[in-house]
């Protein structure tokens, strides 16, 4: 027996890529880590999600909620509590290794959409240092014991990083009674969306502090304080400017990476920028058969378009063939830091591309460029762009006759007169 | 003038308020200063091997006294214990000791202050076993390495630790710089250590293939090896605990009653203990506990090293070690003078180069670790981390590891090891007291060394007390200790048996490092169950990978807490103060 796809991960990603796959005809299978789908929004019971997708604001769990009721009514094939340990590429398509608690075995696959989601950043890969204490958590690791566990990691502490996670905590552990003394964020800008600097910070007059740093913790079994310290335009600290605050805890909303160790196992080129694989507009990676959705593809700001993204992924892996495929390149030019699909397959469909992109830094009143060789092509103009809201275009790149040996360049350009006076 | 007065005359040049005095036969300075720097100074220029037991070296620091860390426990758990043998110290040297002597028909106790075993140095350290190539033949560190490093092999199948014996390189940058291996490899014949060898670089290539650009050729040791050093102390401690010995954790030895040079009693903060014999294993303390016996004839002058953890996506780039050689200048190190050559040859072969140079290690977990840096401080518990050395040493083992980036950093630690101002070892029975055995300066190589030592100290223990009791062998001795299994590294079908023999070896708590639950639940099973976060990471890893815990933690604490029957708020990171959670959210209390 062969499975047509096979979704690893069953958070919002996985969920819709079965689903999809298997509206459409295929033989689907879904593995999933944990006893429970839902990924990470089983823990973010705050509401907000599915403003696009539903029209409405809903939890975490509830958004997610509406996807395993479809999963539980399809064909969809399920095994939770089974973490995926390897897979081995074959002649026709994958052995996908696992173990669960009835044993390690494994199953074939034509292909496969990876959907397992992100990891956060630690203390270590932001380099803090000083002593070990407990009390330092991520803030994924904090609203675990919170939302599902109903425990308090903390009574008094610093966030470091503006993250949106970071942010919604601040709000949660206030709302908790705890004491949340200032988020320091290393950025002049914030990290996170502007709405939930709003809602999660103003509203509850947590001050933030930008251009700063933690740069040590003290305590030598639970944390007692921490030093805070100004950084400069490098991001380094700036001696003298060293400040102690004493707190419980130390909350680490410092970024997210994909979780690609899969993908890497299997060579799956994978793009410095986004972390992710390099993939093309049908979510396809560069090894033929394995595709990506969700926040292993790239860091999704709104679980809205690791939706979108993934309904895509399932549907074009439900209808894969193996076939000849002339790719471009698509390349993230000045003051864009990246762009995904990173790759146009020229023999798929190019009438309808979703091309998600972040700017590298804030700014006003630019407009987005895309070139093709020396032809700009495309030109959208926005009053603002900011590195954390990650922005969303459909472009109809049929009209263009492009040809295998081109690449498009999407950048960023101040407007030149006009747009001067609202500065 | 006499070598005392030369001494005393260099070191008042050093600080005229410094009083340098002949006691019991040791060297003993006095007095205060303003840095560190002096007093380690002042305490390497008091050194004189041949003339005295050893320096005592009692300058002040102005402004630092050291604050000891000690256990919050204070009760009476172990009041009126009349062990034979008294262990102080849980690393690597004390319970290689209790193992060894467990295979005696003795009462032993071990005290560890720690909340577990290998709570000092031995927890702390890159794992290599050492080959000891540039010791003098005739020193301690010679003497143990030399054994330890050979006992390692069966040690690590008795008692299923990992280990691996794939060889420690140096590499040189010129061809100039031969000389050095050259010297070295003389002294390899006389230290009776096998195999070392001169490798060119084509076969340089073949043993390290990823060795760097500019490397010209190496000295290749086979006999050198890599261990985990926390999983050979939970081995070496679990097997002390099946047969016989009693290991007593968070507990601090604080002082001791003597009378007519012996050990009367050890007092603790969980009671007093009135041992026959007490062996001092108390790594960076070992001169404050010989002194409680007035035993003391040495001073230990702490020495941190922080050590650099890297994903395992890099451990496929180093198999061996490899230090680049003391005397290798990268970059502009082409033209040196020959009489820079020399004074470099020198230095690198004196006793001043007390300094390892910082190296890239595989790890027996395939990670690569590059490090440890040296750094003299006040404090002998100070094992925070600072950007400085981290930066220092990613700047300069990038040098060697040419395929790391600092991206690639998971974690990082720092030790302090343990010096005496003679660099040697002192492993010795008591000189001012009877009933004490110290092991004190068990610094690098002391990781490779401790199964020897252990050794030593048992067979000296066992001569002690057979003056005055018959001491017979444990007929129920069991050298052999299984560790708890790695299903990760299993195949599908090994794994697959244990499954069907247990789910929760099914079910994967740990992500990074694929550990799961049954894996867990089996070091809760262990000989020497300690039920904190930390202990468990060390065991079996969740924890250790590059989440660093994040994904894991809450669910290794609902595991703890099932297995203890106790509260989640009841699970500490490591010691009793150090907790994960502070009590319920409002929700939960209604
Ligand atoms: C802590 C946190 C808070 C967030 N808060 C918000 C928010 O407030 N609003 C918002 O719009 N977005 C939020 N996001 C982002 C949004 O939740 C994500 O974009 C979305 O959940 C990503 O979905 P996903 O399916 O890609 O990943 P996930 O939800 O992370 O799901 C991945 C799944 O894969 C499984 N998995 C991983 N490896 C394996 C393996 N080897 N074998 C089997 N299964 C595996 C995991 O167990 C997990 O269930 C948050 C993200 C995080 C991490
Ligand atoms: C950074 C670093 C890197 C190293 N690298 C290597 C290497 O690669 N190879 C190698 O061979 N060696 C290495 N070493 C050296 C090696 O780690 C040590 O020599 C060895 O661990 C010493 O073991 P020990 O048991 O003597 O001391 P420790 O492990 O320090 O044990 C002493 C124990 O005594 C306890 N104790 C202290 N005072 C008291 C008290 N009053 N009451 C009760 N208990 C007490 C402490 O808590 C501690 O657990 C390294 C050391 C460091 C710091």
């Amino acid at each position: 027996m062969i499975y047509d796809v096979t979704v690893i991960g069953g958070g919002p990603a996985g969920l819709a890529a079965a689903l999809q796959a298997d509206k459409e005809g295929a033989k689907v299978l879904l593995i999933e880590r944990e006893q429970r789908l839902g990924g990470i929004l089983k823990q973010c019971i705050h509401d907000g999600f599915g403003l696009v997708t539903f029209g409405e604001r809903l939890s975490g769990p509830e958004y997610c909620e509406r996807f395993i009721d479809q999963i539980l009514d399809s064909g969809v094939e399920r095994k939770l509590l089974t973490f995926v340990t390897k897979i081995v590429k074959t002649d026709n398509g994958f052995l996908i290794y696992y173990v669960n608690r009835s044993g390690a075995s494994h199953i074939r696959t034509k292909t496969i959409v990876l959907a397992t989601g992100c990891r956060e950043r630690t203390a270590k890969q932001v380099f803090i240092h000083g002593t070990r204490p407990s009390g330092i958590f991520t803030a994924g690791t904090a609203q675990h014991y919170v939302n599902l566990m109903g425990k308090m990691p903390a009574r008094r502490c610093v966030i470091l990083g503006s993250g949106d996670i970071g942010l919604i905590m601040a709000r949660r552990l206030t709302l908790e009674g705890a004491e949340v003394l200032g988020v320091y964020e290393i950025k002049p800008t914030p990290s996170g969306l502007t709405r939930n600097i709003q809602q999660c910070l103003r509203d509850f007059d947590i001050p933030l502090y930008l251009s700063h740093t933690v740069t040590r913790v003290f305590g030598d079994e639970r944390l007692t304080a921490v030093e805070v310290m100004k950084v400069d335009q490098h991001m380094q600290p700036i001696p003298g400017t060293e400040e102690i605050i004493e707190c419980d805890s130390l909350i680490l909303s410092v970024g997210l990476i994909p979780e690609n160790e899969l993908a890497e196992s299997l060579h799956v080129p994978i793009d410095r920028k986004t972390k992710g694989p390099v993939c093309d507009q049908q979510y396809m990676t560069e090894t033929e058969g394995v595709y990506c959705a969700g926040n292993a593809l790239h860091v999704n700001d709104l679980v809205d378009y690791v939706t979108e993204n993934a309904l895509a992924a399932g549907k074009n892996s439900a209808h894969y063939e193996k076939k000849e495929r002339v790719r471009i390149p698509v390349e993230a030019g000045s003051d864009i830091s990246y762009v995904v699909p990173e790759r146009l397959d020229l023999k798929e469909p190019l009438e309808h591309v979703t091309v998600y992109f972040r700017a590298a830094k804030e700014m006003k009143n630019v407009n987005l460029m895309i070139r093709i060789g020396d032809n700009v092509i495309f030109k959208k103009r926005y009053s603002v762009v900011r590195p954390p809201e990650m922005e969303r275009l459909n472009i109809d790149f049929s009209e263009f006759s492009l040809q295998k040996n081109q690449k498009v360049e999407f950048f960023l350009e101040k407007e030149s007169s006009e747009g001067r006076e609202h500065e | 003038m006499s070598s005392f007065a030369r001494k005393v005359k260099k070191i008042k040049e050093l600080s005229p308020s410094i009083q340098v005095s002949e006691e019991k036969g040791c060297i003993v300075l006095r007095g205060e200063a303003d840095s560190w720097d002096t007093i380690v100074k002042a305490g390497r220029l008091a050194v004189d091997r041949k003339k005295y037991y050893g320096v005592i070296n009692d300058i002040r620091l102005k402004g630092f006294t050291q604050k000891v860390k000690l256990p919050a426990e204070q009760d009476s758990l172990y009041d009126g214990a009349k062990p034979d043998v008294l262990i102080i110290g849980g690393g690597l040297t004390g319970c290689a000791a209790a193992r060894e002597l467990s295979r005696y028909n003795l009462d032993i106790m071990l005290v560890e202050k720690g909340a577990d075993v290998a709570a000092g140095q031995s927890s702390r350290n890159g794992g290599a076993v050492h080959v000891g190539i540039n010791y003098s033949p005739s020193s301690q560190k010679n003497y143990y390495n030399h054994r330890g490093n050979a006992m390692y092999t069966k040690l690590s199948k008795e008692l299923d630790f990992p280990f691996e014996r794939t060889g420690h390189l140096m590499l040189i940058g010129a061809a100039w710089e031969k000389i050095l291996i050259q010297i070295l490899l003389l002294n390899a014949r006389r230290l009776n250590i096998r195999g070392a060898r001169y490798l060119t670089r084509q076969e340089l290539l073949k043993v390290e293939p990823y060795a760097p650009s500019w490397a010209y050729g190496a000295l290749y040791m086979p006999t050198g090896g890599f261990t985990s050093p926390y999983k050979v102390n939970v081995a070496l401690a679990e097997n002390a605990v099946t047969n016989g010995v009693k290991i007593c954790l968070n507990t601090a030895v604080t002082g001791m009653e003597t009378k007519g040079g012996k050990i009367q009693a050890v007092k603790t903060n969980r009671g007093t203990i009135y041992p026959k014999i007490v062996i001092n294993a108390s790594g960076v303390y070992a001169d404050v506990i010989a002194d409680m016996a007035g035993d003391r004839t040495f001073t230990i002058h702490p020495r941190k090293g922080t050590d650099i953890i890297l994903d395992k996506k890099v451990g496929k780039y180093i198999r061996t070690t490899e230090v680049k050689s003391p005397i290798t200048v990268l970059g502009n190190g082409k033209k040196l003078h020959s009489s820079e050559r020399v004074k470099m040859i020198k230095f690198a072969l004196s006793h001043e180069n007390t300094s390892k140079g910082i190296a890239v290690i595989h790890t027996v977990d395939k990670n690569m670790i590059l490090g440890p840096d040296v750094q003299e401080i006040p404090d002998r518990e100070d094992t925070t981390t600072d950007r400085e050395s981290t930066n220092r040493i990613l700047t300069e083992q990038m040098k060697v590891a040419e395929k790391v980036s600092p991206a690639d950093v998971i974690a990082y630690f720092a030790g302090v090891r343990s010096p005496t101002y003679e660099e040697d070892f002192q492993v010795r029975k008591g000189i001012f007291c009877k009933n004490i055995l110290e092991a004190a300066g068990i610094q690098s190589p002391g990781a490779t060394a401790a199964p020897a030592i252990g050794r030593q100290l048992a067979i000296w223990t066992v001569k002690y007390l057979r003056e005055t009791q018959k001491v017979e062998k444990n007929p129920n001795f069991n050298p052999i200790r299984k560790g708890t299994p790695h299903l990760s590294e299993m195949s599908e079908e090994e794994r697959n048996e244990l499954i069907k023999k247990n789910p929760d070896y099914g079910e994967i708590v740990c992500r990074c490092e694929e550990v799961s639950k049954g894996e867990i639940l089996d070091v809760l099973n262990s000989p020497l169950p300690v039920y904190t976060l930390d202990a468990v990471k060390r065991r079996c890893r969740p924890g250790m990978g590059r989440c660093q815990g994040g994904f894991c933690s809450p669910l290794v604490v609902q595991i703890l807490a099932e297995a203890r029957g106790c509260s989640v708020d009841e699970i500490k990171k490591s010691g009793k103060n150090s907790d994960i959670l502070l009590g319920s959210t409002k929700e939960a209390l209604k």
